[in-house]
């Protein structure tokens, strides 16, 4: 076999000619694993509308009757199609993140894209959690405008409620949805916290290490 | 700790990069492929690292994760890798040296060697590199046995593919 002992002595030679990376350049590789976080946060959204979708059909029905009945059928449904619509430009501001952060190869274009990305998942939180309080003061302030319907409403689909004398009612009802929504904002904020809050963490420190490298 | 741990792997893989090029060059045809391929094994080096507890010498270690990532990335693509493009490949003879047939022999080998499946091919690849059969087998999971047997296979082969 001369041809390969021959290839054998010229792989040997031409080691030359390889190129040649410096620390820095071998050290920004290892900082792609920002694409990676970047991918989680796109995957995550999407598993939250489904989530969110899931959670929406184990609304019991009595609330669904009040809130017919009450004649807010028509708003909860215009307020789920902006609040999908929304969704939709976010996840693909998300996708949009996540293929620009994979294409990049300049340490100074990765910090951009993780300060965007940053931004991005920030809004969406801000989104989310404002629109959840919007609506949950909305949508009181309307049960306060109907309170007598609503307590009619409540006494036919609540068996509880029927105990509760009509002078004391209003107070009952609106201290535990105040109650109830503060639980629930608290919920949502500490859901993202744990969530996004991890990742952006790590990008953080990667962004840190990037301008490090940078000066 | 993790500031010392990535000095130290970057650092190593400075001074060893030779060999995660080599290995790039046989397993790609192009440049952007080969950067591609070195940042994949890097990464995967990396994500190796603190299980490398150095029994083993770095570059010996390293042998092993980059022909794994490089096997395994190979399988996944095999359809774009296996269009051949020798030319495109900047295997560099230089003319004074040699004579114009031993550099017409030299690229029908190259060519022949990267035309092998990746496994066979990763087998070569330690014996350019000047690996004896035990450091050929350990570095790829197979007995010394086994390793000479199928050297001598893959020659048999390249012998067929040269002269058919």
């Amino acid at each position: 076999m001369d041809e390969l002992e021959l290839l054998k002595k010229q792989w040997q030679e031409r080691e030359q000619d390889l190129p040649k990376l410096s620390y820095q350049e071998i050290y920004s590789m290892l900082l792609k694993k920002s694409s990676s976080i970047v991918k989680w946060i796109f995957f995550i959204s999407i598993a939250e509308i489904a989530l969110w979708t899931i959670l929406a059909f184990l609304v019991p029905e009595s609330s669904k009757e009040i809130n017919n009945g009450i004649g807010l059928k028509t708003t909860f449904l215009i307020v789920n199609i902006v609040n999908y619509a929304v969704f939709a430009v976010f996840i693909f501001l998300f996708y949009k993140n996540y293929r620009t952060i994979k294409v990049t190869d300049s340490i100074k274009g990765l910090m951009g894209n993780i300060l965007r990305t940053r931004r991005t998942v920030k809004y969406f939180v801000i989104y989310n959690v404002g629109a959840a309080i919007l609506l949950l003061i909305g949508v009181n302030l309307y049960y306060y405008t109907k309170k007598e319907k609503l307590y009619v409403l409540m006494q036919e689909n609540f068996e509880g409620y029927a105990a509760i004398p009509p002078e004391k009612f209003t107070s009952v009802f609106f201290l535990s949805q105040v109650i109830g929504g503060v639980i629930m904002i608290g919920l949502l904020l500490i859901f993202y916290r744990l969530i996004y809050g991890i990742l952006l963490r790590r990008l953080k420190r990667n962004y840190k290490e990037l301008k490090k490298i940078e000066v | 700790m993790t500031k010392e741990l990535e000095h130290s792997f970057v650092t190593q893989l400075e001074e060893n990069q030779n060999i995660v090029h080599k290995i790039c060059r046989l397993y790609t045809n192009d440049s952007d492929s080969h950067n591609d391929l070195f940042q994949e094994i890097t990464i995967q080096l990396w994500r190796a690292f603190p299980k490398f507890r150095g029994d083993s010498k770095f570059s010996t270690w390293m042998y092993r994760v980059a022909l794994n990532t490089a096997i395994t990335l190979y399988r996944k693509s095999k359809r774009s890798i296996k269009t051949q493009d020798f030319e495109g490949v900047s295997f560099k003879i230089t003319a004074e040296t040699y004579d114009d047939t031993v550099e017409e022999q030299l690229k029908l080998m190259y060519n022949a060697v990267k035309n092998l499946n990746d496994i066979d091919k990763a087998l070569v690849f330690l014996y350019l590199e000047d690996k004896n059969y035990k450091e050929i087998s350990q570095t790829l999971g197979i007995t010394e046995v086994n390793a000479r047997v199928k050297m001598n296979r893959i020659k048999e082969k390249l012998r067929t593919i040269l002269n058919p």
